[in-house]
């Protein structure tokens, strides 16, 4: 994968097997359950604040969902090259994009099982293997991404 | 001899002293980031900087603070900006709340 940042836009070049992969992620979304956002953690706050915040997470969600749904649909969005294809994104776009692997990302860590640091592989099997897969892929999608926003 | 009095000229109270004033003795609330050993660290800092409009040096600061000491209080503000805060960090999947300030 190679990003190459022209101005305000960012072209990414990916492999078609990374491709698959960008493809295979984003059709996740959402991983990340609503019940995981709280407000406060002791502290007892007036309950409409918590369920403003829940309304604002869910419909946000929403719309992302159909966002990313719209995004992979676009036919024009692959452009297809000898090696693999080249995606040209905004700032914004990149910055949607980075939400969504990061909600990804952690959802997925959640599904294995919310292991502390490099403790991942204890819990790898079968039934783990594809959550595991997908937290590696996002966070080396979010690497790269943050790299070229450098 | 009797002196006349000066009168006591007092410092004029103007709009934005009244506003600290106000916004002092308003109940504060904390906006908190707990640790994730999930998150990248260059994903945290970035998030910092893009929510709180933070330098780099800043948001790395609370972004190690998260890392080793497990949380960071990122700031102090009325209910309704700290429900703003949360909710921005929430939508980068970041494990933040608020927390009234003792």
């Amino acid at each position: 994968m190679k990003i190459v940042r022209t101005g305000d836009q960012f072209l990414f070049e990916l492999g078609r097997r990374e491709q698959q992969w960008l493809v295979d992620l984003l059709n996740r979304y959402p991983c990340v359950s609503p019940a995981r956002h709280h407000l406060h953690r002791s502290t007892r706050l007036p309950d409409s604040s918590q369920r403003l915040l829940d309304e604002a997470l869910a419909q946000q969600r929403a719309t992302t969902k159909k966002q990313v749904q719209e995004w992979l649909s676009d036919s024009r969005r692959f452009e297809q090259i000898e090696t693999g294809c080249r995606v040209v994104l905004s700032g914004s776009e990149v910055e949607w994009l980075l939400q969504v692997l990061n909600d990804i990302r952690v959802g997925s860590w959640i599904l294995l099982g919310a292991p502390e640091e490099n403790l991942e592989r204890a819990l790898l099997n079968k039934k783990t293997a594809s959550h595991f897969l997908a937290m590696e892929m996002a966070g080396h999608f979010e690497m790269q991404m943050l790299e070229a926003l450098k | 001899m009797v002196e006349t009095v000066q009168p006591e000229v007092r410092p004029e109270i103007t709009g934005e002293t009244e506003e600290k004033s106000k916004s002092r003795l308003e109940p504060g609330y904390l906006v908190i980031c707990w640790n994730d050993p999930v998150n990248l660290m260059a994903y945290v800092t970035h998030v910092f900087q893009r929510v709180f409009g933070w330098p780099k040096q800043k948001a790395e600061f609370h972004m190690l603070q998260v890392h080793e000491l497990g949380k960071s209080i990122l700031t102090r503000e009325s209910m309704e900006k700290a429900e703003h805060y949360v909710h921005q960090l929430q939508r980068y999947s970041l494990h933040a709340t608020m927390e009234p300030d003792a």
